[in-house]
């Protein structure tokens, strides 16, 4: 088993993010956390806004940022991870997030607003990702 | 001298074509890059949509999609028109054609007694409208250029949850159709209700599928995706047509700049070699007049 892998497929909604062969797929879906090995039973699961960790086939690990999306897993053992946002850690400028997430928080200070609240949980998460691809621990 | 004056005057008149021209020239040539990318935009946004499309299609085999809040066909009393224009100028025809379409379905659907609710993508449907009187229920500015997915989001999102409430009872989407770089057709497309036909003739997912939510939980979750990812289509076809049909309008601005600064040379000419004979008359004139006394 340990030389199997599997063709995973990271599409957003604006472009084809990433696609390679992996050892397994380790995510947050909303009935709670999934990993999927190679052989795994076709499956569609909806996943939660947050990390999802690939383990690439030189053991190496990849951290994709995932804002509502869904994962399938086809009856030929494919994988295709499907979001509106998804972004790959190490693609992702943190110090443009940072600025994104300061504009967000100080219109945030005028008021609650559930649409600035959801931007705000996206732009953590993909500094949560970036950093944690880029080797620094995470601020919180 | 009356003759200097004019070829002054008709100098200046070159150079400030000519540099109308280079800029004309500089944005042709802006726009021709842009449309690339747009057009590379489009592509790269087509995997995401016809995977969701599929796996709704799977679901919808085995589930009732009829009864999803944004499949739902009601007696029809009021209708959203969304259109997408353009936030700058300068590209032709382009907004003129969109907001033909536009007018053409407001008053349609007027003319059958529904009340219409008006959306406008860009600056510039939102002066034409303002221009006639007619209050948009909601503007977007800024985003016709580079349209992002949390735009096509937000779009989608202000218009399901009406429809959903049951506030509005049909949506139409009014865009630019890019067909290639030579035609863009105004278009307009029925956003919502969702037909249950678009959902036919999916291959059923098999038995051994684990679904997490259940099935239906997860098309409640993928049917507005679906409608997102639509609206960000039309958004994106809407600015490679944009930058299409700018750069047509730019490019025969810029043939007309060369065709006027050309006139205007052979005129300036014309008038210098008239003010030269007219010299050379004068002093072989002043010369003979000497020469005879």
């Amino acid at each position: 088993m340990a030389d199997t892998l599997m063709h995973v497929e990271v599409v957003s909604a604006e472009s084809h993010v990433f696609s390679a062969d992996i050892r397994g797929i380790f995510a947050r879906g909303v009935e709670g956390e999934i990993g999927i090995l190679p052989g795994h039973q076709p499956a569609v699961i909806a996943l939660d806004i947050g990390a999802v960790t690939l383990q690439m086939a030189d053991d190496t690990r990849a951290l994709v940022a995932v804002h509502r999306g869904v994962l399938f897993v086809g009856a030929d053992g494919r994988v295709i991870v499907l979001a509106d946002i998804a972004e790959l850690g190490t693609e992702i400028d943190v110090e443009r997030a940072e600025r994104r997430k300061a504009e967000i928080e100080r219109r945030l200070a005028s008021g609650p607003d559930a649409a600035l609240a959801s931007s705000l949980a996206k732009q953590n998460l993909r500094l949560d990702v970036a950093r944690s691809a880029s080797g620094v621990p995470s601020a919180n | 001298m009356a003759g200097s004056g004019q070829i002054r005057q008709l100098k200046r008149r070159i150079r400030s074509v000519q540099s109308t021209q280079k800029i004309t020239r500089a944005m042709e040539m802006i726009a021709a890059s842009r449309i690339m990318r747009a057009q590379g935009r489009v592509r790269a946004a087509r995997p995401y949509a016809e995977q969701i499309h599929e796996i709704i299609k799977g679901l919808a085999v085995s589930n009732e999609v009829r009864e999803h809040p944004l499949l739902q066909q009601r007696e029809q009393q009021r209708v959203a028109v969304i259109v997408n224009t353009s936030d700058r100028g300068l590209a032709g025809a382009y907004n003129a054609n969109v907001l033909k379409v536009a007018e053409r379905t407001i008053r349609e659907e007027e003319g059958a007694g529904r009340q219409v609710d008006l959306y406008i993508v860009g600056r510039k449907g939102a002066g034409y409208f303002a221009y006639r009187g007619r209050r948009a229920e909601k503007l977007w500015e800024g985003i016709s250029d580079t349209p992002t997915i949390d735009a096509a989001g937000e779009i989608a999102e202000t218009v399901m949850t009406r429809y959903a409430a049951q506030e509005l009872d049909r949506v139409w989407l009014v865009y630019t159709d890019f067909k290639s770089s030579l035609t863009q057709s105004p278009v307009r497309m029925e956003l919502l209700p969702v037909k249950p036909e678009e959902f036919g003739g999916g291959q059923e997912i098999a038995p051994e599928f684990i679904f997490e939510p259940s099935q239906e939980e997860l098309l409640e979750r993928l049917i507005p995706r679906y409608v997102e990812a639509k609206v960000f289509h039309s958004l994106l076809e809407s600015s490679a047509s944009e930058h299409a049909a700018r750069q047509r309008a730019m490019k025969s601005a810029t043939d007309n700049a060369k065709e006027v600064a050309g006139n205007l040379s052979r005129i300036m000419n014309a008038a210098r070699q008239e003010q030269i004979t007219t010299e050379i008359s004068e002093i072989v004139g002043g010369a003979e007049a000497l020469g005879s006394r």
